[in-house]
């Protein structure tokens, strides 16, 4: 458990400077503000509405602090030099990649719980309701939504010993995904049936392809399982199977998996 | 047991080989001075040793552990002060220490560890404020936790003032006669002079010369210089002195001059046990000795020797 030393030494690392404490507050902020508005426009809200209503909002922010959560994590102490103190003691590259994404994991998830469970109560109180599944349903959802960013910060990290260029790519990052992304697929449509492809919709596989990106998997999992839409081209009655928010959700989970794997396989190649 | 061994280990950055096929054996219980000019490749075979660069190829082992398989095991032996480090942010003196205690799952109190290294009155001061000298006071602090078997000292004295210098000596001595070994690399040869038992010379990637520091004296300048100044000179001296055991040389200095008309001056090269013999053998002789001094190759003279004169 050398890794837990670790974790406790980021846990006060992040919280301590003036963006931590700020950022995490403001993230749950926005789940408490969504439960503050949602009843005055919907007169007997239910959890499931809740979850659907925040999507908007929770895909601009969560994404943002997932980002600016993990960036940092290899590449400051890199730069700065705190690793090779770091790696002084008798630490493996694992420990220190345990310790520094439990902590950030940890207080994530933490910000993104409270904000949840106390935008729930606003919408239950006085005349709502509360499905605690879905509560929780929706927590567990928008948690690794938050890892899955995360993650693409953390791999970010690893990859460069230039705080500049960590900072350029979680901003192309952030552009790319959650401002051009939803774009692309216009675009997308058009160069495939320039090649002739498609005819003026995506096909399913294209669509499918287009839709691994986090925010979308995400929007999916949550308009799935608590907006009972039954049309479009993802939940209408002739989408494929795959199109749908189990799929989404296991692509989800991989999103948080798969990048923090590569992060931490690229750190432990590579030369301090 | 062999405390380090580097077996035809190399490291390629590009097309510069910062470290070339170099072997090196570091016996449990000396105190190794490694030498050479900044980018000889001192700290390139130092972060190999601990992990933070991987060889292209050859091996280190720390008391047979090799430092690439696990690394963690051959770290938990080793007390380091590395270079290029920066110490945490909002963390005191006395903090760092108490991690580096949690992290080796040592008990004690930091604040003995602190006074050692001489930091204490800062001890609860944030670090990032700390001089240089002090950072590496804290960061040697930090190395001696837990008592580890081999301390790896990267230029420790750098940022040091001469007091600085002098106690980090101290403390070298002090955990090489508890039993640790203790490998410090410096550009500085006065440092490593004081208190190396051997040194290793690197130059350009490769280990240039490894020896005790009597020895390579020996090999480079033939030992000791004998300067004798005598009232008068005689030819059969310079037979009289050749003649003693011990003595490599003996000539007459040309271009000496002492100021008097008639005193002159008897260049000798000899072991270090010869100097009196000659001297005995010269008043024998007849000879009016004046004065005499003696002239030790310095390792400065081995240095340029061996890395082609840019010392």
């Amino acid at each position: 458990m050398t890794w837990a030393v670790i974790a406790r030494k980021e846990f006060e690392d992040v919280v301590d400077p003036r963006f931590g404490k700020a950022g995490l507050a403001a993230v749950a902020l926005v789940f408490v503000l969504g439960g503050y508005i949602l009843p005055m426009n919907v007169p007997e809200p239910t959890s499931a509405q809740y979850a659907s209503y925040m999507n908007g909002a929770v895909s601009l922010v969560v994404p943002l602090f997932g980002l600016l959560m993990g960036y940092k994590t290899i590449v400051a102490d890199r730069a700065a030099g705190r690793l090779t103190l770091l790696f002084t003691l008798p630490y493996s590259r694992r420990d220190a990649v345990l310790g520094k994404y439990v902590a950030r994991a940890g207080l994530l998830a933490a910000a993104v719980a409270t904000g949840v469970l106390a935008g729930s109560w606003l919408v239950y109180y006085p005349f709502g309701s509360f499905d605690a599944v879905v509560v929780l349903g929706y927590l567990a959802v928008t948690c690794c939504y938050g890892l899955a960013f995360l993650g693409i910060g953390f791999a970010i990290s690893t990859l460069t010993t230039s705080n500049r260029v960590a900072s350029g790519a979680t901003f192309g990052v952030f552009v790319l995904f959650v401002v051009l992304w939803g774009q692309l697929r216009g675009a997308l449509a058009l160069a495939l049936e320039y090649l002739g492809l498609a005819d003026g919709s995506l096909p399913d596989w294209a669509l499918f392809l287009h839709g691994l990106e986090p925010s979308l998997l995400y929007s999916r999992v949550v308009t799935g399982f608590y907006a009972d839409v039954t049309t479009g081209s993802y939940f209408g009655p002739d989408a494929a199977w795959y199109l749908g928010a189990w799929p989404a959700l296991v692509a989800l989970l991989a999103w948080t998996v798969a990048p923090l794997a590569l992060g931490y396989a690229r750190f432990e190649a590579t030369d301090l | 047991m062999t405390a380090i061994r580097t077996s035809n280990l190399t490291k390629r950055f590009g097309t510069l080989t910062a470290v070339d096929r170099v072997d090196l054996e570091i016996e449990t219980g000396e105190i190794f001075g490694f030498l050479g000019h900044n980018g000889a490749g001192k700290s390139t075979l130092i972060n190999i040793l601990l992990d933070f660069a991987r060889p292209t190829s050859g091996s280190v082992e720390v008391f047979g552990v090799d430092c690439q398989e696990r690394p963690v095991a051959a770290r938990e032996r080793m007390g380091v002060l590395p270079e290029g480090y920066d110490v945490y942010e909002d963390l005191t003196g006395r903090e760092h220490v108490q991690f580096a205690m949690e992290s080796r799952d040592v008990t004690g109190d930091p604040m003995d560890v602190l006074e050692r290294v001489g930091i204490a009155n800062d001890a609860d001061r944030d670090a990032t404020g700390y001089s240089k000298g002090m950072q590496q006071r804290l960061v040697l602090g930090m190395a001696l936790v837990g008592d580890p078997d081999l301390l790896i000292l990267d230029e420790p004295t750098s940022g040091l003032d001469p007091n600085g210098a002098k106690a980090m000596r101290e403390i070298i001595k002090a955990e090489n006669e508890r039993g640790a070994t203790v490998f410090f690399s410096s550009h500085i040869l006065e440092q490593v002079e004081k208190v190396c038992d051997r040194v290793g010379i690197m130059h350009e990637g490769e280990l240039a010369a490894v020896d005790t520091i009597e020895n390579l004296k020996q090999t480079v300048g033939g030992g000791t210089k004998l300067l004798i100044t005598t009232d008068g000179d005689a030819d059969s001296w310079v037979e009289t002195v050749e003649a003693v055991d011990g003595v490599d040389s003996a000539w007459w200095d040309a271009e000496f001059d002492g100021g008097d008309a008639d005193a002159t001056r008897l260049v000798v090269t000899c072991t270090n046990d010869a100097k009196m013999d000659i001297l005995v053998a010269l008043t024998e002789a007849g000879a009016d000795v004046l004065d005499f001094t003696t002239e030790e190759p310095s390792l400065e003279d081995l240095f340029v020797q061996y890395t082609g004169g840019q010392a």
